[in-house]
């Protein structure tokens, strides 16, 4: 069972990582005809497959992983984009990077401002905003009101057998 | 059980019962060192010595080494025997602190346990004889210990610090436990309770009634609290007044509580009317925790499954106490058996705090000491 899921993991981030990629290929041409709809679907979805890795790597967090995180931060910090900032919620509280999330931050403070204006505009899909930012943040609310307790009572051996 | 297993070595004077007991079961021996090496006054105390000579009774064959000071034990477990035995528990504890493990040992035995304890029935630390009765007693059913035999009785009661209660328990030997599956609590249908009063006027259990009644009857109107006032030689040394409340689910779970008077000459006089509010609030506290099983029972239910059949157990429990999450760490070094652990939070359907379902495979533990019929 160690072995299928230890592949499992490895496999998946790369799987992700592609996804991304070409993602954001595409974003720079969709972007200028998004409307608010079409970039909260998208970014809906990305924000379930940041899920699902951080899911994985939370509980197998090897640095391999981490070091591919690494890299996808810094491709999106190359290019800033609405996708990127779902991602980056996401994945934030794996890397204590304090710069990364500073910058971060001030992107989607600028982005906000930019997309202010169709909001308003377009009513009716207010609780579209923002999707992402809110399956993060509710993804994140239920990971920490679940503890691992698993690994608090038999400490960090678990992990090897699970 | 009598195989030669390399002993476990632990330090320190915590939970020496869970590894007496869980050794036991086993048969692996332990050393235990550094028992209070540090206190004023090191080595066991009194109570811990007067366990270890009841474990000594009720097996056939243990080897107990202590050293001068008393900080350093080894203990290799003999059979689990039985039969009929005696006890003078110390008085320091209650008898509830000896009456919790030979509840994990008393189906192991090879003859049917019937024990005589004497001591203090009633105390503000261990679980009360009433509550294990009420309480453990239901538990050990579900896993197929049953019959006749199996009782636990009130004698005499006893108050801290003079003691002098007395209790009868007998249980029935199994060969193999059943599985479990408890993870539908159910609701609350009814409370039962007991006030009790030792060598204080009577009227003092009545208060107790009143006042618990007065918080509980607002949530159900199926309440009845018993009053009972030992006289005579059964009212035990000292004076004293308590009141345990069993909460019983529809599913046949029971969640208790229980709070008991100050002993004499130690602290501040509790009222009567106090104790039964407070005792009454611990006991919605003990429902909103919820879960299959009683938090003080937790660790004698994942035993019993540890020691099960070959086969899945689940069990829905409110949150581990701290004894009951080292006790899982002694269940993984004794038996190598590691729980399933599922956080349930508490959703639409599911009151109350967060629960917690245990899941484990039993490791097919077989009485082997019972004679076969």
């Amino acid at each position: 069972k160690a072995v299928g899921e230890g592949s499992k993991a490895e496999l998946s981030p790369a799987n992700h990582q592609s996804d991304r990629v070409n993602l954001e290929k595409s974003l720079p041409m969709k972007k200028a005809a998004l409307t608010t709809s079409d970039s909260g679907h998208c970014t809906a979805e990305e924000a379930f497959a940041s899920e699902d890795e951080s899911e994985e790597s939370s509980s197998l967090s090897t640095e391999e992983e981490d070091s591919e995180n690494q890299e996808a931060l810094r491709k999106k910090l190359s290019k800033p984009s609405q996708v990127g900032s779902g991602q980056k919620r996401g994945s934030r509280n794996l890397i204590d990077e304090t710069s990364d999330i500073e910058d971060l931050l001030k992107e989607e403070e600028d982005y906000k401002e930019e997309k202010n204006d169709p909001t308003e505009t377009s009513g009716a899909l207010k609780w579209k905003e923002d999707l992402s930012r809110k399956a993060a943040e509710a993804f994140l609310r239920q990971q920490q009101a679940a503890p691992n307790l698993r690994k608090l009572i038999y400490g960090t051996v678990t992990e090897d057998n699970e | 059980m009598a195989t030669q297993a390399h002993s476990l070595s632990y330090a320190g004077c915590n939970f020496l019962r869970q590894r007496l007991v869980l050794s036991t079961l086993s048969g692996r021996p332990v050393k235990i060192r550094k028992i209070r090496a540090r206190d004023d006054n090191p080595g066991l105390r009194d109570f811990e010595a007067s366990f270890i000579r009841l474990l000594d009774k009720i097996t056939n064959g243990s080897r107990i080494e202590i050293n001068q000071t008393g900080t350093t034990l080894y203990y290799q477990p003999g059979l689990l025997y039985g039969g009929s035995v005696e006890h003078d528990c110390s008085v320091l504890r209650g008898i509830g602190y000896y009456l919790e493990s030979l509840l994990c040992l008393a189906p192991f035995m090879k003859h049917p346990l019937k024990v005589v304890l004497r001591g203090v029935t009633n105390d503000q630390v261990d679980p009360s004889v009433d509550v294990l009765k009420a309480t453990a007693l239901p538990l050990l059913k579900q896993f197929g210990i049953d019959g006749e035999s199996f009782e636990l009785k009130i004698v005499r009661r006893g108050m801290p610090p003079g003691g002098g209660g007395e209790v009868v328990f007998s249980c029935p030997v199994r060969k193999i436990l059943k599985p479990i599956q408890l993870t539908d609590p159910g609701k609350i249908k009814r409370i039962r309770g007991m006030a009790y009063s030792v060598r204080v006027s009577p009227q003092m259990a009545n208060r107790i009634v009143d006042s618990a009644r007065s918080i509980l009857n607002k949530f159900i109107p199926d309440i009845y609290i018993y009053t009972d006032h030992m006289k005579g030689v059964n009212s035990g040394k000292s004076p004293g007044f308590g009141l345990s409340l069993v909460a019983e689910t529809t599913s046949g779970t029971f969640l208790s509580a229980e709070l008991a008077s100050n002993p004499q000459g130690q602290g501040a006089a509790v009222l009567p009317e106090d104790l039964g509010r407070n005792c009454a609030q611990l006991l919605l506290e003990e429902i909103y925790r919820g879960g299959c099983v009683d938090s003080t029972n937790q660790s004698l239910a994942l035993l019993l499954m540890t020691l099960g059949q070959q086969d899945v157990s689940k069990v829905l429990l409110g949150p581990l106490s701290p004894y009951t999450i080292e006790f899982l760490r002694h269940l993984k070094s004794f038996f190598q058996i590691m729980f399933k652990i599922e956080t349930k939070p508490c959703g639409e359907e599911l009151k109350g705090g967060d629960k917690v379902l245990m899941t484990c495979v039993g490791i097919g533990f077989s009485n082997l000491s019972k004679t076969l019929k």
